[in-house]
């Protein structure tokens, strides 16, 4: 069935009731190759992170030296591990799916932080303009203008290193982002007659804003979110590769990634694997974003 | 539309992902045509070595860096010279003796000239360490080695004497050091220091001819060297490449022909090549995990024991370093003046390591803070080693990665780096005195926790005679003193390796990072 069938069937206009809406909305899901691969990747990538403890073949951070490097099993029969050994012989899958945690959670976190701040900011500016809008979105011109990774090095060299302080800094640049789109939404907002005729019976700031500007904007917040996940995860690798993440005995994406860097044309395992998930997990929460938006809002600039 | 060709277009790359690297699984790497073809065309009488770092000064009186060493290696002599065998040899002074204890006579090369055409003699041996002695170099960090010097008195054009003021044991090799290569008195003169530490002059094979910073520097043959026949090589191209990734993708696309420290980790690679040898060589240079000793739970002398007792030091230097490394019982190389051989480095036992850790009333789990350095891939695997052998025993390691330099010269000195720490410590002179005196002695800058009576009466006793067969004893005392209270985790002595290309005739891989190329030449 095409897209355009389910579409004419199913306006969500005819729906009453959350329930069915919801329902509604993961028919269209399911229905739409690109977002359906997305959410399964995602949904794998979470379900890593959650049963790591019990999905993994061996302990993460256990050290093997006998099986340092050990090729995929399906190379070589005699290696214990399924993707092989990492340069000190821990296993891959292992650390791959433990190092699920560490992306979601910088990747989670960073995202409400970055939109706690975003939102807040972007609501006060687009919604009583004036100096405050100005100071605000100066400072998100800064903010802009700033490298990220050269930023988050200077930070860090002074705080050092740590999954929490990146999780920070995200929050610190990032909000930039949310702050934009809630700005311009509640700017046109506020000129719509139902907010104007909530002024008129009396609603407060405040109110008018909890009520009526944020469940307007919040499709926008979560699209934004969505892919901003993906982006915090390849900067998290980044920031990892470069030798400013964690603890090297807990296992990420990006540290695999730079602990391997020497091994490549010796242990192809060690780089190739950790690179496909964060392949994978990046591309299902693309996809998953580009239809959130094209379902929720086509007309937002993201 | 444009939907389905994106994810048709994913697909594809995935099928290219998974069938390239089935593919390398299959066959496996080396039948390539990338590893036996010599990758290196278009220079006939031009070498290039790829380096790790550029100290930003030639002027060898503000410098302590082995990247200095590299190149200004070939740039400058000393009066006495240390060949790839760590012998001393005779180069500017032809022959010394001692006149009396506090006077050292040394007969001068005749003939030698600078780069520039100035004539080497008397004066510019008395121009040099009067400048090293001076105002000129308590400004660097090579004063402190030669505070034995009083002066330089001329006898007559080709004989100085050094006037001493009290014995000093390792004067003869430190003359071969870095702060006693001898500088040209009237360039120096006539240009000033700051031209001479970017435009540097010595009696060298090879004349520095043009250098930029972070970047490469270019050597050419000097036309009046004294050794007849060197050197062979018309111009020698140092680039800095300070990325070990880089530089082996330099090496094998033949960009450079000889690669400085190539990591344990690329050294098969290296081996595969067959256009290349990767050679070896023992360095005076010990990694060590030194522990604050004021911190709690290292500051019982039983659980620095146990620590040392509970890693497998064998099993790191065979598996992570692939062998590349020997075992050590303190901190200095089996090269050195001073090493004690009947001393064994600790075993691995697990079980005694509990023991001490017991007795020593620390609790199971007990959590401690380790410091290396972020960007060094090698000691990474091998502090994460070391905290799997100490989690056996019941200590949790937290490994804090943080800024090379940051750790040796801003945490380090003021304590902050956690119960231990990593360190590497060179011992230039290979003497135990330059390097039981900078990190044992209270108050020295990398020394900021450890004292101990016993050991600060050692070390004077060591210094204050030339009688070497003393001096041994002293320092067996002294390492068997520093062996029982392990005021670090002494790891490895580690192993040099060199990446060079076949067409590279004659180059003998230095032990002490002093790259010498006089008597290397190219296969035509």
């Amino acid at each position: 069935m095409s897209e355009a069938a389910i579409q004419k069937n199913d306006r969500p206009a005819k729906i009453k009731s959350k329930k069915n809406k919801v329902l509604i909305f993961f028919i269209k899901l399911i229905r739409n190759p690109s977002a359906l691969i997305g959410s399964l990747l995602v949904l794998t990538a979470i379900g890593c992170a959650l049963f790591a403890p019990f999905i993994a073949p061996y302990n993460p951070e256990k050290i093997n030296l006998i099986e340092r490097l050990a090729p995929p099993s399906w190379v070589d029969p005699n290696s214990p591990y399924l993707l092989g050994g990492d340069p000190i012989g821990r296993d891959l899958l292992s650390r791959i799916i433990y190092g699920a945690r560490v992306s979601l959670l910088v990747g989670i976190s960073g995202v409400v932080l970055s939109s706690i701040f975003g939102v807040i900011l972007g609501l006060i500016a687009g919604f009583f303009r004036g100096w405050l809008d100005e100071l605000i979105m100066r400072i998100a011109d800064i903010q802009l203008a700033f490298p990220f990774i050269l930023f988050a090095i200077v930070v860090m060299s002074i705080l050092g290193s740590g999954i929490w302080k990146i999780i920070i800094i995200l929050g610190l640049t990032y909000w930039v982002g949310f702050a934009r789109i809630v700005r311009g939404q509640t700017m046109s907002l506020k000129e719509t007659e139902y907010i104007q005729a909530a002024y008129v019976v009396g609603s407060n700031n405040f109110k008018i804003i909890m009520k009526h500007v944020l469940p307007n904007v919040f499709s926008s917040i979560l699209v934004l979110s969505t892919l901003y996940i993906a982006e915090f995860i390849l900067l998290e690798a980044a920031l990892t590769f470069l030798g400013l993440g964690s603890d090297p005995t807990i296992p990420s994406w990006g540290g695999m990634l730079a602990d391997s860097r020497n091994y490549l044309s010796t242990a192809w395992w060690t780089a190739t694997f950790p690179g496909i998930a964060i392949m994978l997990t990046v591309m299902g929460f693309n996809l998953l974003g580009d239809w959130l938006r094209d379902e929720l809002d086509p007309n937002i600039q993201i | 539309m444009k939907k389905r060709f994106a994810m048709l277009l994913m697909v594809a790359l995935l099928v290219v992902v998974t069938a390239l690297s089935g593919c390398s699984s299959s066959k496996g790497s080396s039948s390539s045509s990338g590893v036996s073809k010599n990758p290196v065309s278009g220079r006939s009488n031009e070498l290039v070595v790829g380096v790790d770092g550029d100290p930003h000064s030639w002027d060898p009186i503000a410098t302590f860096l082995l990247a200095w060493s590299n190149v200004a290696n070939s740039v400058f002599e000393g009066l006495v010279n240390r060949d790839n065998n760590l012998k001393i040899h005779p180069a500017l002074a032809t022959s010394w003796k001692y006149i009396n204890k506090n006077t050292l006579q040394f007969k001068l090369r005749k003939g030698v000239k600078f780069q520039d055409g100035e004539p080497f003699n008397a004066a510019a041996v008395k121009f040099t360490f009067d400048r090293l002695l001076g105002p000129e170099g308590k400004k660097g960090p090579q004063q402190a080695n030669y505070t034995s010097i009083d002066h330089v008195q001329i006898i007559d054009n080709n004989t100085v004497n050094f006037i001493l003021k009290q014995p000093d044991p390792v004067l003869i090799t430190k003359l071969a050091g870095y702060g006693a290569v001898i500088v040209p008195p009237k360039y120096i003169k006539q240009h000033g220091a700051q031209y001479f530490a970017n435009h540097p002059i010595g009696t060298g094979p090879y004349k520095m001819t043009s250098y930029k910073k972070d970047n490469q520097v270019v050597l050419e043959k000097n036309k009046y060297y004294w050794k007849s026949g060197e050197p062979k090589i018309g111009k020698v191209v140092f680039r800095i490449i300070p990325d070990p990734s880089t530089r082996l993708a330099d090496f094998q696309t033949g960009a450079i022909d000889i690669m400085k420290t190539v990591q344990v980790s690329q050294a098969a690679t290296v081996k595969k090549l067959k256009y290349a040898t990767l050679m070896q060589a023992s360095t005076p240079t010990v990694y060590s995990l030194r522990f604050n000793v004021k911190k709690s739970p290292v500051n019982h002398v039983k659980v620095r024991q146990a620590i040392n007792y509970a890693i497998d030091k064998k099993a790191i230097i065979d598996k992570v370093l692939n062998g590349y490394g020997k075992e050590i019982s303190t901190y200095q190389s089996t090269l050195s003046f001073g090493n004690n051989p009947n001393l064994k480095p600790y075993p691995y036992d697990p079980a005694k390591a509990k023991k001490l850790l017991a007795s020593a009333g620390v609790k199971n789990g007990t959590s401690l803070d380790m410091f290396i350095s972020g960007s060094d891939a090698t000691f990474k695997e091998v502090a994460q080693t070391v905290s799997a052998y100490l989690q056996q025993v019941g200590l949790k390691v937290n490994i804090h990665t943080v800024d090379g330099s940051t750790l040796t010269s801003k945490l380090t000195p003021t304590g902050k780096a956690g119960q231990f720490y990593q360190m590497g410590w060179g011992g230039w002179t290979l003497d135990f005195d330059n390097t039981a005196y900078l990190l044992y002695s209270k108050g020295q800058f990398w020394n900021p926790d450890f004292y101990d009576p016993q050991v600060e009466k050692l070390l004077a006793a060591e210094r204050s005679t030339v009688d070497q067969t003393k001096r041994q004893k002293i320092f067996m005392q002294l390492t068997q003193k520093l062996y029982n209270d392990v005021p670090e985790v002494n790891l490895f002595q580690t192993v040099a390796l060199y990446a060079v290309n076949n067409r590279v005739v004659g180059f003998a891989p230095p032990h002490d990072d002093r790259i010498n190329l006089a008597q290397s030449s190219l296969k035509k």
